[in-house]
């Protein structure tokens, strides 16, 4: 019992508290990298805090030494059974949420990128690349296994010189190469699998960010963090005819600001928020093992 | 076009070409009828323009009908309109949560874009750096 408690504590503050303190940090955009291993880390722990806790209290209902086998007779044994149930299907709606994500995000970007293909005019500086014959200022690419795509609209390239462009195309394939989109995706999904009582935009917004400033840093080792920085002003404070403006606060501002100090290099910090992340995996992962092994062992020997 | 160091894409780059035929004409062309155009400026199989319609029709950018024993070939929607639902799709307005695709930078309030001006000023006030 005191384990099952123990996860579902777990569980309520990685859902909870812990994301929102760490949304509110500053820290983690000095370790983009490490930062986003460190929310994987907490929204999998989450998970796992949560199923572990539903069978540890499953196993202390039912389990009586010595009598392993199920008794449908046994009231104790049924509530333990349907408890067990409930974790299965939380952990089907989640892989469901998955699935029907993955599924979607790739039907979008296909039709996506068949129309980029038959309405932007391909261009030789980097492979993929296409020019949009619009005049809203817009980068952005499509991921793809094979055929990832850098758009680029003319109102962009109106507004960028050519060291900013090349600031922008860097920035746009360190995305594609890193395949961020995938971290973008889990987040995603996990937003989409639980009820909206429990589930919050701060992880999916967080990682939005810190993939950002990992592109920014890639492009920055090439380019320097000049013209990335004049490029994201040109672009991002450009009038945009009846663009809808972003409601929440941008990264916009932290990334130029980011870019205006000097690079970041904090080995000690890293290392900490990967120690964190791993520490926050072995944890659950133990208190479910432990008793599960314990019983084998026993019965073993 | 060949002579491009990665140009894997010869029937992407002519699905543009024909969506372009498509699109131009008053009315539905049939496959010989987009060959003759194209063919005027390069050189073209015919059974190449007959794969490239079927797979824009497959991706449902062209409607085909029958006219006697041929295909006869439009463009699904007008260039203008297929244009603007590229544009908001890129631009997520279309309220889809899904992460299909990664934007350079979207746009900020009047208030961030001094926020902006002000940490770029601060950038390039210094001595070049990192």
């Amino acid at each position: 019992m005191t384990a099952a408690v123990l996860l579902a504590v777990l569980a309520l503050v990685l859902t909870g508290p812990a994301p929102a303190l760490l949304a509110r940090s500053d820290w983690p955009y000095r370790v983009p990298r490490a930062a986003v291993i460190l929310w994987q880390a907490i929204a999998l722990a989450a998970v796992l805090a949560a199923l572990g806790s539903g069978i540890a209290l499953s196993y202390s209902i039912a389990g009586r030494p010595g009598e392993p086998r199920f008794d449908p007779s046994s009231p104790r044994d049924l509530l333990a059974a349907v408890i067990l149930a409930m974790v299965a299907l939380v952990v089907v709606r989640l892989l469901w949420a998955i699935g029907r994500v993955a599924v979607g995000t790739r039907a979008r970007r296909r039709r996506h990128r068949d129309l980029v293909d038959v309405l932007a005019t391909p261009d030789g500086l980097i492979p993929g690349l296409r020019v949009l014959a619009e005049e809203t200022p817009l980068a952005y690419c499509l991921p793809a296994l094979r055929g990832a795509r850098v758009v680029v609209s003319v109102g962009a390239l109106d507004r960028l010189d050519d060291s900013e462009l090349k600031a922008v195309l860097a920035h746009e394939q360190a995305h594609l190469r890193a395949r961020h989109d995938l971290v973008l995706e889990e987040f995603t999904a996990l937003h989409h699998a639980f009820p909206r009582w429990v589930r919050s935009d701060v992880a999916l917004e967080q990682a939005r960010t810190l993939v950002e400033l990992l592109a920014d840093d890639d492009a920055r080792r090439r380019n320097g963090p000049r013209p990335l920085a004049r490029a994201l002003v040109a672009l991002a404070g450009a009038p945009a005819p009846e663009a809808a403006l972003a409601a929440a606060k941008s990264a916009t501002v932290l990334r130029v600001q980011r870019l205006a100090g000097p690079p970041a290099n904090e080995p000690t910090l890293s290392a900490i928020t990967y120690a964190a992340a791993a520490a926050l995996l072995v944890v659950p992962t133990i208190t479910v093992a432990a008793p599960i092994v314990k019983a084998i062992v026993d019965a073993v020997s | 076009m060949a002579s491009e160091e990665r140009a894997p894409r010869p029937l992407g780059d002519l699905e543009r070409l024909v969506m372009e035929r498509l699109w131009a004409a008053p009315e539905a062309l049939t496959v010989r009828e987009v060959h003759e155009q194209l063919a005027r400026t390069r050189e073209l199989a015919y059974t190449t323009v007959m794969t490239v319609l079927d797979r824009l029709a497959k991706k449902k950018l062209t409607e085909r009908e029958r006219d006697g024993k041929a295909w006869r070939y439009r463009a699904a929607a007008p260039r203008e309109e297929m244009a603007a639902g590229l544009m908001r799709d890129a631009l997520d307005r279309a309220g889809d949560r899904r992460e299909a695709l990664v934007r350079f930078v979207g746009q900020v309030s009047d208030e961030e874009a001094a926020l902006l001006r002000e940490a770029l000023a601060q950038l390039d006030g210094k001595e070049p750096a990192g």
